[in-house]
């Protein structure tokens, strides 16, 4: 048989070449995005439905402790929750709660969490209507800039997650310790702890039963077995020298066994068994009595828009006058820039600093009630697709909105919230 | 370029010699060993990852009560049928330890690679389930009983029972127990608080949950006996899937 490489190229038609250069462009488009990927740095808390964002868990107060931090250094979030009482029916109400950070692999460690000052590793139960303090402790661990943020993920309702901040972490994940302290009194790092004797014990057991594997393999290989067995000598193959080096096997895998075993439990002779449970009886935080009180008469917001429009009829029960200063939802925080002179910290994508106006800026008087329309207005309220609002099956807003004292500056908490009507602009369409 | 078939087999014998033939059918045997490593492996991750899936995971899922029932009972599918297929078709008393070896395999390169080199867990927290000497004792009752029915009953008791020994040399080290903020945690428990998993709230671990508990503490037998129990059933049952996959039908001419 004669063939030549000019015959060979020759013979190939023009669709054949047509998919070879299909396949080639494909591989080096690929190639190409290879280069390009970066690594994700969002957690896709936008793309969390509007309504349960704004009405599940209103995050207030948060800070992060730092924003730059070696490995090895602790950084804390702290921050207020509040339970917003129209919680909405489609999502299971936070009986079951976790506090949670919200961050791509554990780049910080969790050394400690806290709510309403009770250490809570564990699962812990939240009451509608309420609000509760955390605290985080978080220990840095792998260099690079990371978002990470505060996150409350409830059974059956799932993560719920808060304002995110970007973190800094410099210096080498290898020097990254993790002491933790037993009951006995000797000090481990958890980070290196047992992982060289438990790869080590599972190879040993691996690379015994590659020996169990070739040499049954060597015996008489796979084919020549077969044949043997489909011409019905199968009970001919196995013999009793075969049988009896399975059984030695099996002792000897079996004492082996058994002396791990025991020296474990001599190793480890006070072993209990993992701690789980509910966390009961975690006290939210101690309400006064309100000052302020107030009753929701509509709103609209725009689509597509960044406005969101509401009425409410305010009383001031107390006695100072207040001013209507903040309006903060789904971890975005609108700010009156008349009661707010200086920017706060808080993370840029999410504070739109002349993001509130009020149809009355004049202060509240004690005892008046008034009739206002708060005005949020800022293009965050679209780029965190709160206007998508209108695409939920329950179209009703929810958030804080705080007033601050005349002259103490002290802050009262009104939560607000209702149904909402969307006012669709020219062009637009869902 | 030419192909010779110069000095090639006699007219009529595909083979030179009988070396040559022998040399052709174990290159074929290593090559389809490697063959069905990999596809054992693939085909027995998946499944186990889909059905183990936490309990397999994490460390702080790996309690005394659902771990030891429900992993041997879903990694018995696989150990079964590749026993039925290697000892009906080949008289080979590896089935379930060759399994077992593809499954761990890939799970040690999916625990490296992907949950430590990709995401930074620690191996403490993602090690699976050593399975081995499980896999030895039934692969050594179906040789020494040659029957499936016996290995099916003997084999299964022992891969039920076996697994909770098997795993405690590795495990008992991260059960001894801290203080944590006043809170008594084991070291799993504290691995999985330690090491944030942002999908993976403590809520849907079940730890211990369940209503036999007239054993006191002792709680891995009665989860042991009912998991070889329930492996009985399910080695059967796997066993005839083993035969129905390995089976060869031949298609008549006349129906092609």
């Amino acid at each position: 048989m004669q063939l030549s490489i000019g015959n060979m190229i020759a013979g190939i038609s023009g669709a054949r070449l047509a998919r070879a250069a299909t396949l080639a462009l494909a591989a080096v488009g690929a190639a190409a995005s290879l280069s390009a990927a970066t690594p994700a740095s969002a957690h896709g808390e936008r793309s969390q439905q509007a309504f349960l964002r704004m009405r599940t868990l209103n995050w207030y107060d948060v800070k992060w402790s730092k924003t730059e931090v070696n490995v090895n250094d602790e950084m804390a979030i702290t921050g207020k929750v509040h339970v917003f009482s129209g919680w909405p029916q489609a999502v299971a109400k936070p009986e079951e709660a976790f506090l949670n950070v919200c961050e791509p692999g554990p780049v910080l460690i969790r050394k400690s969490s806290f709510v309403s000052g009770i250490p809570a590793p564990r699962t812990f139960s939240m009451e509608v209507g309420k609000d509760y303090e955390y605290k985080i402790v978080l220990k840095a661990r792998r260099q690079g800039r990371y978002h990470v943020h505060v996150q409350i993920n409830v059974k059956d309702g799932g993560p719920i997650v808060g304002p995110g901040q970007w973190i800094t972490i410099k210096g080498d994940m290898s020097n990254f310790v993790n002491d933790v302290q037993l009951l006995d009194g000797t000090t481990i790092d958890l980070e290196h702890y047992g992982i060289a004797w438990t790869m080590i014990y599972h190879f040993i057991w691996m690379a015994a039963a590659a020996v169990w594997v070739i040499y049954w393999f060597m015996q008489k290989g796979i084919i020549a077995r077969g044949w043997q067995v489909a011409a019905g000598k199968g009970k001919d193959i196995i013999t009793p020298a075969d049988k009896r080096f399975g059984g030695i096997w099996l002792a000897g895998s079996l004492l082996a066994l058994l002396f791990f075993y025991a020296q474990a439990n001599r190793e480890f002779p006070r072993t209990l068994p993992m701690q789980a449970g509910l966390l009961k009886g975690i006290s939210p935080i101690d309400d006064e009595l309100p000052l302020v009180t107030s009753r929701y008469l509509g709103g609209t917001y725009k689509v597509p828009g960044r406005d969101l429009t509401i009425k409410l009829r305010i009383t001031n029960h107390g006695s100072e006058p207040l001013r209507v200063g903040e309006f903060t939802t789904a971890g975005l925080r609108f700010l009156n820039p008349d009661v707010f002179k200086t920017r706060p910290e808080y993370p840029e994508y999410l504070l739109a600093d002349r993001g509130l106006s009020v149809s009355d800026p004049t202060p509240i008087a004690p005892g008046e009630t008034r009739d206002l329309t708060v005005d949020v207005q800022d293009a965050r309220f679209d780029i965190e697709r709160l206007s998508d609002l209108a695409y939920d099956t329950d179209s009703q807003f929810g958030g804080l909105l705080f007033l601050f004292g005349e002259q103490s500056g002290k802050r009262e908490k009104l939560e607000v919230g209702g149904p909402v009507i969307p006012r669709f602009q020219a062009g637009a369409s869902l | 370029m030419s192909i010779s078939t110069e000095a090639g087999a006699p007219a009529g014998r595909a083979w030179k010699s009988k070396e040559e033939f022998l040399g052709c059918v174990i290159l074929t045997d290593w090559i389809l060993l490697f063959i069905l490593f990999l596809v054992l492996l693939g085909s027995y991750h998946i499944h186990y990852m889909l059905l183990a899936g936490d309990w397999d995971f994490w460390i702080d899922f790996k309690d005394r009560r659902m771990w030891p029932t429900v992993a041997p009972i879903v990694a018995m599918c696989f150990a079964a049928a590749a026993q039925s297929f290697f000892w009906t078709r080949f008289r080979l008393p590896f089935g379930a330890t060759v399994v077992v070896l593809a499954l761990l395999v890939g799970e040690w390169i999916n625990r490296y690679d992907n949950f430590w080199g990709w995401t930074f867990f620690p191996i403490s927290l993602v090690f699976p389930s050593a399975l081995i000497p499980m896999a030895f004792w039934l692969d050594v009752v179906l040789l020494l009983s040659g029957s499936w029915l016996v290995t099916a009953l003997v084999g299964s008791m022992g891969w039920g029972l076996l697994f909770y020994p098997s795993n405690w040399p590795v495990l008992a080290q991260y059960h001894q127990a801290a203080e944590i903020d006043g809170v008594l945690l084991t070291l799993a428990d504290l691995i999985g608080f330690n090491y944030v998993r942002t999908g993976t709230p403590e809520y849907i671990r079940m730890i211990e949950r369940g209503t036999l508990r007239t054993f006191g503490k002792d709680v891995v037998p009665v989860a042991a006996f009912f998991s070889a129990f329930i492996s009985m059933l399910v080695y059967f049952l796997w066993w005839k899937f083993g035969q129905w996959f390995a089976r060869t039908d031949y298609v008549k001419q006349e129906d092609i």
